[in-house]
This record gives C-alpha cells, sequence and structure tokens, in this order.
C-alpha cells in the first residue's frame, strides 16, 4: 500500500543533449543534468539536501554535490539492480520528502555508454577513461596514504595540534572499550581488558595511529528488523522505538578524506545528523544515557561528543577523562565493546546493543537507558539513530 | 675480490704498524701560506656555498658589523694551507710533514684509498684579507687496522694549529683521514659505502588515473608546473578539481601556476602494512599551498619526528612512472635572517629549521675549486669511478662550508661561529639532496669566550653574549652524510644595546 498518495512531485526536468559522443565526462553530463533539472524548477541547487541513485550510477551524490556547492544532504539512496531501480528512484525521493527526511531530491543517471566504454560490450577489463570515483583516490594513492587508518591519521594530527589532544586521549575511547567488551562473552576481546600503558606501548600503525587505536578486522554478521507501531503488538520483544534516524552529507565531502575544508578537526556530516535527530525526537544530548559511537579509529570518535553537542568543540578530551564514558561514568559508551572490543561489524553490531539498551538486557546495562544514541561511520556520508524506549 | 689476510701480509702489517706507530707524537715544520688570505678567494668561497653574510664581501656593511671590516668565514680556516698553496710547496708529498711520512707507508703498502671522516675546528680570531696564515702539524694519532664498510685501513689523527703573520693563534683543527686498501670493503664492492646492489625490482606506486576533467593537473606536473583549477568568472581556486563552480556554477576554468610555496598543515607517517613501493619512513602532509588550497603530497627530507605543523614547504619532484610526476614538498630553504639571533630568542631543544641543499655537480665541483682542494675525485668523475666510486663526492671542507652557511642563515649576520665540530658518513654525489636537520643542545648564557667572542662585543656591551651548542646532521638519500656539533656566540637580546623595540 502506497502510503503518501498524490502528496509528492517531480517539479522539474533536466537533460544533456543524447549522442553518441558527449566529448565530456559523465561527472559533467550528470552536472548538466543536475543543474537543467533545477533550473527547470526555478530551485537553487544548494536547497537541494537529497540524492535518490540507482546502481551502476558512478557518478557519486558526494561528487556531484562539490559540484553543485550543495552544503548538506540529509537523504541519499542507492537502489539495486540497475535499470530496474529508475522509478525506485521516485519512490524513495517520494518517501523522503513525504517523511520530511528532505524537501528536494534529485535523482539523475549520466553517463557516456557509446563513446568511452560500449555498454553492449559487457564486462571486458576496465575503461581506459576513468570516472569521477576512479580519479577520486589518485589524489592521495600515489603518495602512499592507502588505508583507512592512514586517512584517518591525517585528520588526528590536525586536532592533537589544534587542541592538544594526546595520543594519550585516544587510548582513553580503547581503554573504555575494551573494558566493556572484557565483560561481553560474545565480544572478540572477552576478558582480555587493556591499560593505558599498553595502548602507548603499542606500535605505531600511521603516526599518531597506534595499533590499539585500530578496530579490529572482523568475520561476522548483524541483522536487524524493522516494522511500524500497529504491527509491534503480537511479536515477541519490547520495542526499540526509532526515535529518531537521519542522514547526513556536508560540504565537500569525500570517503574519509574531507582534507579540503576550511577545518578539518570536526565531522560536519555527524553534525547534519546530529541536527535532525535532536530536532525530530525533541531530546538533547542531556537526555541520553548511554551511546553507540562508530569507533573504527579513536581519533574519530573525539569530535562526534562535540558535533551532538555532549561538550564543545576541542572539549572532548576534557569530556571523556576520568572515566566519563566508561560503566558508571555520565556517559558510558559502546557497553558492547565497540568495534575496538566487540566486533567491527561495520557498525551493525552497535545499534543492536543500542536495542539491547533499551530492553534491558546488555552485559553492561546502564541504569535507566531509555534513550540511547547510535551513529554510523565517521568521516564518511554517514546516518545516526536515537532509539527508544517509549513509543508515541 | 676479497682481500685476504696470508702469513706474509701479516708480518708485513705488524712491521708497518710499527712504522706508523713511531710517527705519533711528531710535530712537522711550520708551513706558511704562499699567498695572504684575499677577497676574491673569499667571495669564490661564499658564492660556492651561498653564503650571503655581508661581513664576509660588503666593505661597507662589514664595517659597520661584528668585526668592524672584513673577515674570511671561519670554515676557511684550512683551506689557506692546503697543499698547493704552501710557499714553496709542490703537490707532493712533504715527509718534513709526519702524516704525509704517514701517508706514504700506507700508499707504499697498498692503502691507497682516502676519505676525510672528522673535522674538528675551533677558532680563536678571524682571518682578515692580508693575513698570511701559517701552520704546524702534529701527528696526534694512527688507529689499529679497522675493517669498515669503506675497507680495510687506517685512522690518521692529526692536530694543527693556525696563526697569523704576527705569530697569534687564529685557531685550531683536529683532522682525521681514513687511509684503506680499495676493494676491501664490506660491501662487494662497487657501491659507495652505505649502499647496496638491489636487484629486485621495485613495484611502482599506485598509478594515478585522469579523465579530461584533470589531465591538464597532471599534464602540467610533468612540466614540473603545479597547476590549481581557476574558475575564470569568479578567479575561485578549486583543488582536487570539480567541473563547476561550487557557487556560480559555471564551467569555464583555465589554471594558476602555483608558486610551490606553501606550510604543512597536518601530516600522518604511515608504517604499517609496509607497501613495497614506498621508502619508509614515508611521510604524507596536507599542504596549504600560498594560493589556499590544499593538498595531499609526500613530505621529503624531513624525518616525521622534525614535522612541525606550519612549517614553510617548497614542492620538488618525483617521476614516479614512465609517464608520470608527482609533486612531493620538502622544507623550503630558511630565508636569511634579519638581524642577529639573540640568547633570549634561544631554548635548548628547540629544533633548527630543516634545510635542504641540492648536490648539484656544480656545487660539488665548485665547492672544491673554492677550497682549494684539488684531488680528482672531488671534480673528475671517470677519476672518481676508476677508484671505485660511483662519481665524484663532495670534499669535506664544502661539507663544513655548507654547513657554517646553514647555522648562519638560521643565527644572522651577528653570529660568531666558535668552533664547527664534523664527522662524514656516506658520500654526497651529484644529484642527491642533502637535508640539513638540527637542534639547540646547550646554552651558555654571559659568557664571554676568546677573542672571537670579544670581536662580538664590539658591538655589544662587553659580558652581554652567550654561546648556544647546536648539533646536526646533513643526511641525504644514502643516510648521514655529515653530523656534528658548532659553538656560536650570540649578542644575549634582552640587555643588548642595540635591541629595537
Amino acid at each position: 500500500m502506497w502510503t503518501p498518495a498524490r502528496q509528492t512531485a517531480i517539479v522539474g526536468i533536466g537533460a544533456t543533449e543524447f549522442s553518441k559522443d558527449s566529448g565530456r565526462t559523465p561527472m559533467q553530463l550528470a552536472t548538466e543534468a543536475c543543474l537543467a533539472a533545477c533550473a527547470d524548477a526555478g530551485l537553487d541547487p544548494t536547497l537541494v539536501d537529497g540524492m535518490s541513485l540507482f546502481s551502476m550510477e558512478r557518478n557519486h551524490e558526494i561528487e556531484v554535490a562539490r559540484n553543485l556547492g550543495i552544503p548538506r544532504l540529509r537523504f541519499f539512496s542507492m537502489v539495486n539492480h540497475g535499470g530496474g531501480g529508475g522509478c525506485a528512484t521516485v519512490a524513495m525521493a517520494a518517501m523522503a520528502v513525504h517523511t520530511g527526511a528532505a524537501d528536494y531530491v534529485l535523482a539523475y543517471r549520466a553517463f557516456n555508454e557509446r563513446s568511452w566504454h560500449r555498454f553492449g560490450s559487457g564486462v571486458q577489463g576496465h575503461h581506459a577513461s576513468p570516472e569521477a570515483n576512479d580519479v577520486s583516490f589518485s589524489w592521495t594513492s600515489p603518495f602512499g596514504l592507502l588505508t583507512p587508518a592512514q586517512w584517518a591519521g591525517m585528520f588526528a594530527t590536525r586536532y592533537m595540534h589544534q587542541y592538544g589532544a594526546t595520543s594519550e586521549d585516544f587510548g582513553r575511547i580503547a581503554v573504555a572499550d575494551r573494558r566493556h567488551a572484557a565483560n561481553n562473552p560474545a565480544a572478540f576481546f572477552h576478558g582480555r581488558p587493556i591499560t593505558l600503558e599498553e595502548h602507548q606501548a603499542s606500535r605505531i600503525i600511521s603516526d599518531p595511529l597506534r595499533l590499539l587505536d585500530c578496530c579490529q578486522e572482523s568475520d561476522g554478521g548483524v541483522a536487524l528488523l524493522v516494522t511500524s507501531a500497529e504491527r509491534v503488538q503480537g511479536l515477541d520483544q519490547e520495542p526499540a522505538w526509532v526515535a529518531a534516524a537521519a542522514q547526513g552529507v556536508a560540504a565537500d565531502q569525500w570517503m574519509m578524506r574531507s582534507y579540503y575544508r576550511d577545518d578539518i578537526t570536526g565531522l560536519p556530516e555527524m553534525g547534519v545528523v546530529a541536527e535532525q535527530l535532536w530536532e525530530s525526537s525533541g531530546l538533547g544530548p542531556s537526555d541520553i544515557q548511554t551511546a553507540m559511537l562508530y569507533d573504527h579509529f579513536t581519533p574519530l570518535v573525539l569530535p562526534q561528543f562535540e558535533e551532538f553537542g555532549f561538550c564543545a568543540t576541542g572539549e572532548a578530551r576534557d569530556f571523556i577523562a576520568d572515566g566519563n564514558i566508561e560503566m558508571g561514568g555520565g556517559l558510558p559508551v559502546n557497553t558492547n565493546g565497540g568495534q575496538l572490543g566487540e566486533a567491527y561489524i561495520h557498525g551493525m553490531n552497535g545499534i543492536a546493543e543500542g536495542v539491547r539498551q533499551i530492553r534491558g538486557t546488555s552485559v553492561n546495562q546502564v541504569d535507566g537507558a531509555t534513550n540511547v544514541l547510535v551513529t554510523s561511520g565517521s568521516g564518511v556520508p554517514t546516518s545516526g539513530l536515537v532509539l527508544s524506549a517509549e513509543g508515541a | 675480490m676479497l682481500w685476504r689476510m696470508t702469513g706474509d701480509d701479516a708480518v708485513a702489517d705488524s712491521a708497518l704498524d710499527a712504522s706508523l706507530q713511531a710517527l705519533v707524537g711528531r710535530q712537522g715544520t711550520v708551513q706558511v701560506a704562499g699567498d695572504p688570505v684575499d677577497g676574491p678567494a673569499i667571495r669564490a668561497w661564499c658564492d660556492a656555498m651561498s653564503e650571503g653574510n655581508p661581513s664576509f664581501t660588503d666593505e661597507a656593511a662589514a664595517a659597520a658589523g661584528p668585526h668592524g671590516g672584513i673577515v674570511a668565514p671561519p670554515a676557511t680556516l684550512n683551506m689557506w694551507t692546503m697543499p698547493d698553496r704552501i710557499e714553496g710547496g709542490t703537490a707532493g708529498r712533504d715527509t718534513d710533514q709526519p702524516q704525509h711520512a704517514a701517508y706514504q707507508l700506507l700508499d707504499d703498502a697498498g692503502f691507497t684509498g682516502v676519505v676525510a671522516t672528522n673535522s674538528d675546528q675551533a677558532y680563536e680570531r678571524h682571518l682578515r684579507p692580508g693575513d698570511v696564515v701559517s701552520a704546524q702539524t702534529t701527528l696526534s694519532g694512527i688507529s689499529p687496522q679497522k675493517q669498515t664498510a669503506l675497507g680495510i685501513g687506517y685512522f690518521v689523527t692529526t692536530e694543527v694549529a693556525y696563526a697569523n703573520q704576527q705569530g697569534e693563534a687564529v685557531g685550531s683543527l683536529s683532522f682525521r683521514v681514513f687511509k684503506f686498501r680499495p676493494g676491501t670493503g664490506r660491501s662487494r664492492g662497487d657501491g659507495p659505502a652505505g649502499t647496496t646492489p638491489d636487484d629486485s625490482p621495485r613495484p611502482e606506486r599506485p598509478r594515478p588515473r585522469w579523465n579530461q576533467d584533470q589531465a591538464w593537473h597532471w599534464e602540467g606536473l610533468r612540466q614540473r608546473e603545479l597547476r590549481i583549477q581557476r574558475f575564470t568568472g569568479s578567479g575561485r581556486l578549486v583543488h582536487p578539481p570539480v567541473v563547476a563552480d561550487p557557487v556560480t556554477h559555471s564551467m569555464d576554468y583555465d589554471w594558476v601556476v602555483a608558486t610551490g610555496r606553501g606550510f604543512l598543515y597536518s601530516w600522518t607517517a604511515p608504517e604499517h602494512p609496509k607497501a613495497p613501493a614506498f621508502d619508509y619512513p614515508l611521510v604524507v602532509g596536507l599542504v596549504e599551498l600560498e594560493e589556499g588550497v590544499r593538498m595531499v603530497s609526500n613530505i621529503v627530507g624531513v624525518p616525521p619526528d622534525q614535522l612541525e605543523i606550519g612549517m614553510p614547504l617548497e614542492v620538488c619532484w618525483l617521476d614516479s612512472h614512465d609517464d608520470v610526476t608527482l609533486h612531493q614538498f620538502r622544507p623550503a630553504r630558511i630565508e636569511r635572517r634579519e638581524g642577529t639571533l639573540t640568547m633570549g630568542e634561544v631554548t635548548v631543544g628547540d629544533p633548527l629549521p630543516p634545510c635542504p641543499i641540492d648536490v648539484t655537480r656544480d656545487l660539488v665541483v665548485l665547492g672544491a675549486l673554492a677550497t682549494f682542494d684539488q684531488q680528482d675525485v672531488h671534480h673528475d668523475r671517470d677519476a672518481a669511478r676508476a677508484k671505485g666510486l660511483p662519481d665524484i663526492i663532495m670534499n669535506i671542507l664544502t661539507s663544513s662550508g655548507l654547513v657554517a652557511r646553514w647555522l648562519g642563515d638560521w643565527a644572522g649576520d651577528g653570529a660568531v661561529l666558535r668552533s664547527l665540530r664534523i664527522g662524514l658518513g656516506v658520500p654526497n654525489h651529484p644529484g642527491d639532496v642533502m637535508t640539513m636537520t638540527g637542534s639547540v643542545t646547550g646554552s651558555v648564557a654571559g659568557s664571554v669566550m676568546g677573542s672571537a667572542a670579544g670581536s662580538v662585543t664590539g658591538s655589544v656591551e662587553t659580558g652581554e653574549v652567550g654561546a648556544v651548542t647546536v648539533s646536526f646532521v646533513g643526511a641525504n638519500s644514502l643516510g648521514s652524510h655529515v653530523h656534528g656539533s658548532a659553538e656560536l656566540v650570540l649578542p644575549e637580546g634582552r640587555r643588548g644595546a642595540g635591541e629595537n623595540a
């Protein structure tokens, strides 16, 4: 049953010319088509806050957003299965604008499937003309910046310089995670807490990141089942209500390499998420009893406290001091052990732990946990949730 | 082929050892320079070293400087009495000189190779044009036979006392050379010390990929131009490039060629996992260019522990693939200090600004000639190759001169070098880059040392000076070429009469 019938509309269309040899890159065609659709609608492109793609689209939304100068994206999705997804991009966009997830959503397709790599020739090695997404690594990889830890290291050095944070401050995140994991039989590091001294003694991976600043590589899987309020009755568990859910992309967004913004010590895409979560849930930092913060690398946990308003910019090192993020502290974090301690399932295990906190079944149960913050990847286009024990 | 010791050799060596040790302690006759210290030689030296202190070259500025007139750069101390400059001397060996007698014994025994390894200079009094320098040498020590990377041989140490025509002491030199038997080095052979033949092909760095939206940037790098995208309507600069101006959405752009100057905004030093295409330590920096855009690049010529956010950088280049050139950044050559560093501005532990020095063929040859060093390995590649070196090598007086120049760039025109002690490691060959790094290791306020310091007091109240000690390393692609320490006399600063508001 399609809920928002006759309540959403396509208000602009745009296109390039159609040819056998455009003479331009697919990124330029995508940019031209999106600008044309906005012009047709009479909309300032910087007001676009959603992008709806379908798979085989090689012009990623963050690249198009860089060209359009879009300051934030709150909704972006990729429907699978190529050509079958065309109308689905509109369906997703319609759901987004109907629910308020976004105000204006662009859906697009652009390529040179005749002049660059003939679509009809099938899969025959890689293409002579790389597309924008292939090119983006050329600004870093030839210099030996190859791994996520190395990408994170660049942010960490600047954060330390700007706010006086130290490797020990990063270590406090790892110590908290490992303390919580030590108590969790499902955690890889069950029974194996670490001290700050052990963190400081661990080898450098990419200065200033040490081994114990980096999450594990894991095998495993996590799944979540979501339904609507009227279907909650009759199921076996107490619901963990989605009090708010949001996505975020900020200006000049890259995949863990957003090095070209005025300031690189924050996570502005997390700020886009935070603003929406607090606004739509009606909650704020003081209403949260525990948080599952994405912790692939400890230095990128600190700015999350700042973006969500748990503390002021640059003051996360003070916020996390004295065990404040451990059990018994003001805001216990990653009570499952996080990705450093439990497992690195790309944050999905953090969502599951958020649900357990709401149900009251965590091995490190926080008393009175009624609202839990969960975040996804930091330094990338991201998302977040507030889970709550209280429904509507 | 490895030289092997036989019973006969052992007997011969023991006889050689005895003959050598008999020379230790002997003092040679005084040798007098055939020509006085003169302006043209000083200027040639300053040109070769890129020395900018006007006290050495500019009559008017020198008159107002700490010495009241032109002086010779202290590091030239031992060049005025180089073998070819001695009054009545010849290019040959003078066996009245104990060190020459020792060299001759060693040559005859097959230890024909020679490299200078240490030069410790102390300066008592500045030389001025017209001064006639004399030198008296004592052979102070000969080591037992040693095996080094270069070969089997002997370290020969001499102490030289220098005086002027009035018989006043001007300075002293402790000098050590290694005399070795060519072909007996540890490293199988042909390469210079510190190199090992590497026959495994190294994988290439990840190849950058581009399309027509960025090709102009990579074509620029190929021509050693750092091109930044400029939207022609708004003048906005964007890097990495886009297709549309993010504000105006204009698609009309060209580029500007960046100056190549910038500063370090952030960095990381990857250690694990190591990628075989790269040398470690590897530094990847985020460089903010003068033009205001940032780019990711390698930072070269400076070890990770000397990196400082905000340090000035300049572009250099790496031909990483047959058809790809990458930009790299290295510490910018520091601007020579205006005025003079004062004691009040120095704290023990302060780093000195790193400084890359391009070791060009010109620098090696002109440096040798400007220091009156006519040994063929410093200017003749064929001769160098015949002696087992891959190319000509920088002479020790040039290494000293470059260190002195770098220290002067840091400390300024009024600083006075009191001593310079250096040890040499791997050679400086043309085409390499040597980067100087160092730090302040000691500081003594308010002391007056010798008449070199005394000449500073000509412009600063008596006693209002101090001395700092710095230690330094000049490293090239093979390793450490030069390391050592130096003392500089500086004005006190806080109480100095010349202090500006």
